[in-house]
């Protein structure tokens, strides 16, 4: 049984299309707004951003501890969340 | 240097890449993130870039012929006439407590055997006494403390003092057990008749 969630798996299980950005692993209702506040409404907008990080994990993860006030867990989740959509969809 | 937010994208770019720091485009969303990065770097590399220079510095000043440097009392002045030559730990240029010049005559270094205990103070201190290697500094009338003279400032793993002890220890040991060796004084080769 692997470590990811259950919102994980449905998350990378299929194309995003316009999902919420509270759909993403890791962000949960909190995160979500500080989010949408700053733009990032939509999971595909996060998306766009981790792509503009090169898809690169560290970078990201610390670019949303910024951005929302994430934790390490939750931020390190969404890094996965997303590079594992990117290897099946991207 | 000139504050981050000045700077153009393109500098931006080119200042992640000195520092080695891999980024995508710099764009509104990501520029914060990067200028944060190159802070973090600069700050690191400038407290990198100290290094505490002076005892490299010190040791070169060893080098010179005449030691113009004063020592801590730890050491006596030679002149108590102790009689047997001093066994100065040789020549650590490590330690710099020395008494000032007039003990040392290092202007003769040549002397390599040792036999000139002529002068009072007979402290040489060349590299060329090879019999003064520098064992327990023990002929001290001061009381020598010298064995921290020179490595007080190091540090170690395992305490000085302790090192001292385990190796007394060890050859206690040794001297015990060849003591206790069977006498070799019979003739081994007896013919076996």
């Amino acid at each position: 049984m692997s470590t990811t969630s259950q919102k994980h798996r449905d998350f990378v299980a299929e194309p995003m299309g316009d999902k919420p950005v509270t759909a993403l692993s890791g962000i949960g209702e909190v995160l979500g707004n500080k989010l949408e506040e700053q733009g990032f409404d939509r999971a595909f907008v996060v998306l766009g951003q981790y792509l503009l990080l090169r898809k690169d994990g560290e970078l990201f993860t610390e670019w949303l501890k910024d951005t929302s006030g994430a934790n390490t867990r939750n931020a390190t989740s969404c890094s996965q969340c997303l590079r594992e959509w990117c290897d099946s969809f991207l | 240097m000139a504050t981050l937010r000045s700077k153009s994208d393109q500098e931006i770019m080119e200042l992640l890449d000195e520092y080695g720091i891999k980024h995508g485009p710099i764009v509104d969303t990501t520029r914060p993130l990067y200028e944060k990065k190159l802070k973090e770097a600069m700050a690191k590399d400038k407290k990198v870039t100290k290094p505490s220079s002076d005892k490299t510095f010190y040791r070169e000043e060893q080098e010179e012929v005449t030691y113009v440097t004063y020592r801590t009392p730890v050491i006596s002045e030679g002149p108590s006439g102790d009689g047997k030559p001093y066994m100065r730990s040789r020549p650590e240029y490590s330690e710099r407590d020395f008494v000032d010049e007039k003990l040392y005559s290092r202007s003769r270094p040549e002397y390599s055997s040792g036999r000139q205990y002529i002068d009072e103070p007979h402290v040489y201190n060349t590299p060329s006494y090879s019999s003064y290697s520098k064992p327990t500094p023990v002929v001290k009338s001061g009381g020598g403390v010298v064995k921290d003279e020179k490595t007080e400032s190091s540090e170690r793993l395992v305490p000085l003092w302790i090192q001292f002890l385990v190796f007394l220890i060890v050859a206690g040991f040794l001297y015990f057990i060849f003591i206790n060796m069977e006498s070799v004084e019979s003739n081994p080769f007896n013919r076996i008749q």
